[in-house]
């Protein structure tokens, strides 16, 4: 709750241009957008609510060693969606350092700090440590990061006035040098930095000689960069769903960055983030940003080849190192973006490009559906901008949608998605204005769960295969193997309407740091399989011990992180029945305690106590049920859920409740039948006693009279 | 007697009764030719002094007989010193003839009535006996039925529920084990 507010005012200071020293504004920093989403709330709940004061807190120690003070900000070192706090290492206090709290809806790059850490890279700033931790004033567990501090601050409020420009012999040695070098390192270790931004360059030292890239872990890739540091098909995708990009992208960035420091101002800054994508779509990006500008003849070159639109074509780390090294590239042949014979009308403008037409029918779905259907868009393909295979794509999405009228998969939305993917493969998927890349999907859902408490548009993405369209339109299909094949696993998943599956399961695959977003332990922090169960125990205290301790998220959490087949306890869980499905709760817990060697979990334990009269109902004897209920305490003192289980589910005391069961019901069956012959409905009680009566008689009066005959014989015979 | 023949008169004879009925009389037949061949004396006795005994066979119609089966029973207790007089004297047609005089026919059909009272007069006190019998053993199987219930829930009348509601296989039967599948969940070792 405090974090959103405290993020919200982060978002408010960034929301202002960086003035530069010449007045001019450097960089929109943080568009509304990625304000709204770098807040994240807790899910559903939109509005932030006041930030508690750092200064009542005291300081935290992280992993045995760094103290973090909560209550001595260091706003210079903020970024967009993390704050940053003052640390120290108690092992040697003169270290300087600071840390940053991250954005708790938000994954981290945990695998790339557990790469980075304690890794010295030349040109990039030190990971010293990370770990979560209780953060008082957030009220709940964050991940934490604390870096070598740089002495020297951030670039842009180390020139007085505000002047960051560099000029052209500056900026090859003291700019794009040692970002290169630290491009290349990444490269090697395949770890893309992609927050390559003017407001993330520090000077290490005091005397500001050595440039430094800031951090890259905190957020997910490309989240915080403004968009003009994105590559036209990145630009496009809102900021969650950017994707992973790679070292291609690094430099595109660095390409952007190096113009706005040589120019000393972001040249487009007025531009808003459409008609800056539109520009680039159009122009190209070198020509959007520098075609009214002064480039210096030696960086006409470089600056081409890092803004280049195609990646194939970008300059690459080797090229770039070739350039610092003063050998020259043989320029290369750009040819300039297709023009259409006449510019194609839609919602009154004019668009040159099929790329700005496919942005313009995302925005204005309804309108880009009537064009579509009534073939304006076809017949423009073919006959100003010769492109009759698109053209005959297009017309065929438009018969398949009228062909599917009525059904989710012929709804306009979905036409003109895919007509949109036709049109601009390279481009994002952009459905009802949620726009990724597949690369970025797994961070564009889980920031629409986590900010808007919604998996609306991811579901119907999965639902409708979008991503499989997207795949289809792409020109090299090996290059997409993999994603596809997660893709058609994640679908799998998401079609099982059974606890541990569903989109929350494709939320935690996908993103492996990801806090599990349970009620129970959204303030917790948990990101392992083996901390679930002591954060439920620490949350027994406080939670309705009449709710069940599981709920979708934590089962799909649950299913993705721990490494032993549970699909059987997973099943059982979701059987309607409350007692398979308590006895499926309790026997996935056991095992995850039998299996992680947890500690005894009393408040855990206690609760589920609480909540298995329904499983020893399924017993059918009421001794068993008696004997098992009185069992329950001592066992429920010992925290020990697998000696539960075997108490609630002892295979031999089940199986012989029922088999002894079956045998009470032949008994009672037994019984019935009995009485039945000897009152049921069908039967005259008098009558067949006076029947019996009758037999009796008979049979006495033959015996008599056998007795009788007899005795005449002897006395006779004697 | 009257509620005998009430009752059972209209009863639909099975067919295959009906041909165990002409079998038996089969048998009857030719043991009696044989019985009248070498035993003519004894036969002639019997004869007429059985004679209410073949009417009550005649006109009882239930299933056991019991009428008749008691009547004949007595009835042979009033014959049976007369045959063992002829026995004892010349076992003749004559003899036999001779005994057959108002007197021994008196003592005879006297026990044939002796035994018609005993039909009539002992099957209601022996039926009242029955009746008392009858209610501690329902009473008995109701109380354990009860305890079973007490143990097992009111589930362990399920399959007697299922007969007496489809008068065949319990659904219980048709549908296998109708008990929650709680095994699944692999239990930890």
């Amino acid at each position: 709750m405090a974090e959103t507010a405290e993020a919200q005012n982060g978002a408010t200071e960034t929301a202002k241009p960086q003035i530069s020293g010449d007045g001019q504004a450097i960089a929109d920093n943080s568009k509304a957008a990625t304000s709204a989403e770098s807040t994240a709330p807790a899910p559903g709940k939109d509005k932030p609510t006041p930030a508690a004061s750092g200064g009542q807190f005291a300081p935290i120690i992280l992993k045995k060693r760094y103290q973090i003070n909560p209550g001595k900000p260091l706003p210079e070192f903020d970024g967009p969606s993390a704050k940053a706090f003052e640390a120290s290492d108690q092992r040697d206090p003169s270290r300087p350092l600071y840390a940053l709290v991250c954005t708790p809806a938000l994954p981290p790059r945990m695998t790339i700090m557990a790469e980075l850490k304690n890794l010295t890279i030349h040109g990039l700033i030190s990971l010293v440590e990370y770990g979560e931790a209780q953060w008082e004033p957030l009220g709940q567990h964050v991940m934490l990061a604390v870096f070598e501090r740089p002495l020297g601050g951030r670039l842009i409020d180390a020139f007085p006035a505000g002047s960051v420009k560099v000029s052209e012999y500056e900026l090859s040695r003291r700019v794009i040098e040692p970002i290169s070098q630290a491009l290349i390192r990444l490269r090697d270790l395949n770890i893309p930095h992609r927050a390559i931004r003017v407001e993330n360059l520090y000077f290490l030292d005091a005397d500001h000689e050595d440039l430094v890239l800031g951090e890259c872990v905190t957020t997910p890739c490309g989240y915080d960069q403004p968009t003009i540091y994105e590559p036209v098909e990145r630009g496009l995708a809102m900021n969650s769903g950017r994707g992973t990009g790679n070292i291609l992208d690094d430099l595109y960035a660095l390409g952007v960055m190096s113009t706005i420091l040589l120019l000393g101002r972001n040249p487009v800054e007025k531009l808003s983030d459409d008609a800056l994508n539109a520009k680039k779509m159009e122009l190209g990006t070198y020509q959007a940003l520098c075609s009214e500008e002064r480039i210096p003849m030696a960086l006409i070159e470089p600056l081409r080849g890092l803004l280049s639109d195609k990646a194939d074509e970008r300059w690459d780390t080797g090229a770039l190192e070739a350039w610092i090294n003063g050998q020259k590239k043989t320029p290369m042949q750009r040819r300039p973006p297709q023009k259409p014979k006449e510019p194609y009308l839609f919602s009154g403008k004019k668009l040159f490009s099929i790329r700005t037409i496919a942005q313009a029918f995302s925005n204005n779905i309804h309108e880009a559906a009537k064009e579509i259907k009534n073939e304006k868009l076809a017949h423009w393909l073919k006959q100003s901008m010769m492109l009759p295979l698109v053209a005959e794509e297009i017309s065929k999405i438009s018969a398949a949608a009228t062909a599917s009228q009525g059904t989710p998969d012929g709804s306009e939305e979905v036409m003109v998605a895919k007509a949109v993917m036709r049109l601009d493969p390279e481009g994002p998927i952009r459905y009802k204005g949620f726009s990724f890349l597949p690369d970025g999907f797994a961070v564009a859902l889980a920031a629409e769960y986590t900010i808007k408490n919604s998996y609306q548009m991811p579901a119907e993405i999965l639902e409708r295969d979008l991503v499989g369209y997207w795949f289809s339109c792409q020109g090299s299909y090996n290059d997409f193997m993999a994603y596809e094949k997660t893709f058609s696993t994640l679908r799998s998943f998401f079609k099982i309407n059974e606890m541990g599956y569903g989109i929350e399961r494709c939320m935690y695959e996908l993103n492996p740091s990801l806090p599990c977003q349970s009620e129970f332990l959204r303030k917790e922090y948990v990101t392992h399989a083996e901390d679930i169960m002591v954060a439920l125990d620490e949350v027994a205290n406080t939670a309705d011990k009449k709710s069940r301790p599981m709920d979708k998220h934590i089962a799909a959490f649950i299913a993705t992180h721990f490494k032993y087949d549970i699909a059987p306890h997973l099943k059982a869980l979701s059987n309607p029945q409350p007692e398979t499905s308590l006895i499926g709760l309790l026997s996935l817990y056991a095992l995850m305690q039998w299996r992680l060697k947890t500690p005894a979990v009393y408040g855990l334990s206690r609760w589920l106590g609480g909540l298995l009269s329904p499983a020893i109902g399924s017993y059918h004897s009421r001794s068993t049920r008696r004997s098992i209920e009185n069992e329950i305490p001592a066992l429920v003192r010992q925290g020990s859920l697998p000696e539960l289980f075997d108490l609630i589910d002892n295979a031999q005391r089940r199986s012989q409740d029922g088999a002894d069961f079956e045998d009470a019901q032949a008994e009672f069956a037994m019984a019935e039948t009995e009485i039945l012959k000897i009152a049921g409905d069908d039967i005259d009680q008098t009558d067949a006693a006076m029947k019996a009566g009758e037999r009796a008689t008979a049979v006495t009066a033959v015996v008599f009279s056998m007795v009788a005959v007899s005795t005449l014989l002897i006395i006779n015979t004697i | 007697m009257a509620r005998i023949t009430e009752d059972y008169s209209n009863a639909p004879q099975p067919q295959g009764k009906k041909r165990g009925l002409g079998g038996n009389a089969s048998w009857i037949l030719i043991v009696s030719v044989t019985l009248f061949v070498i035993a003519l004396p004894t036969m002639i006795l019997l004869l007429f002094g059985m004679l209410p005994s073949m009417v009550a066979l005649i006109i009882d119609r239930s299933k056991g007989k019991s009428a008749a089966s008691t009547v004949s029973a007595v009835n042979f207790i009033g014959v049976f010193p007369y045959i063992m007089d002829l026995w004892k004297g010349g076992n003749n047609i004559d003899q036999a003839l001779g005994m057959l005089d108002i007197f021994t026919m008196l003592i005879m059909y006297s026990a044939a009535a002796m035994g018609w009272l005993l039909f009539m007069s002992a099957p209601p006190v022996i039926s009242s006996f029955v009746m008392v019998l009858q209610q501690r053993k329902i009473a008995n199987l109701r109380k354990q039925q009860k305890s079973l219930i007490e143990e097992w829930g009111p589930d362990v009348a399920a399959l007697t529920e299922g007969f007496n509601e489809e008068g065949g296989k319990a659904p219980h039967d048709l549908q296998g084990n109708a008990e929650p599948q709680i095994s699944e969940p692999t239990a930890p070792q």
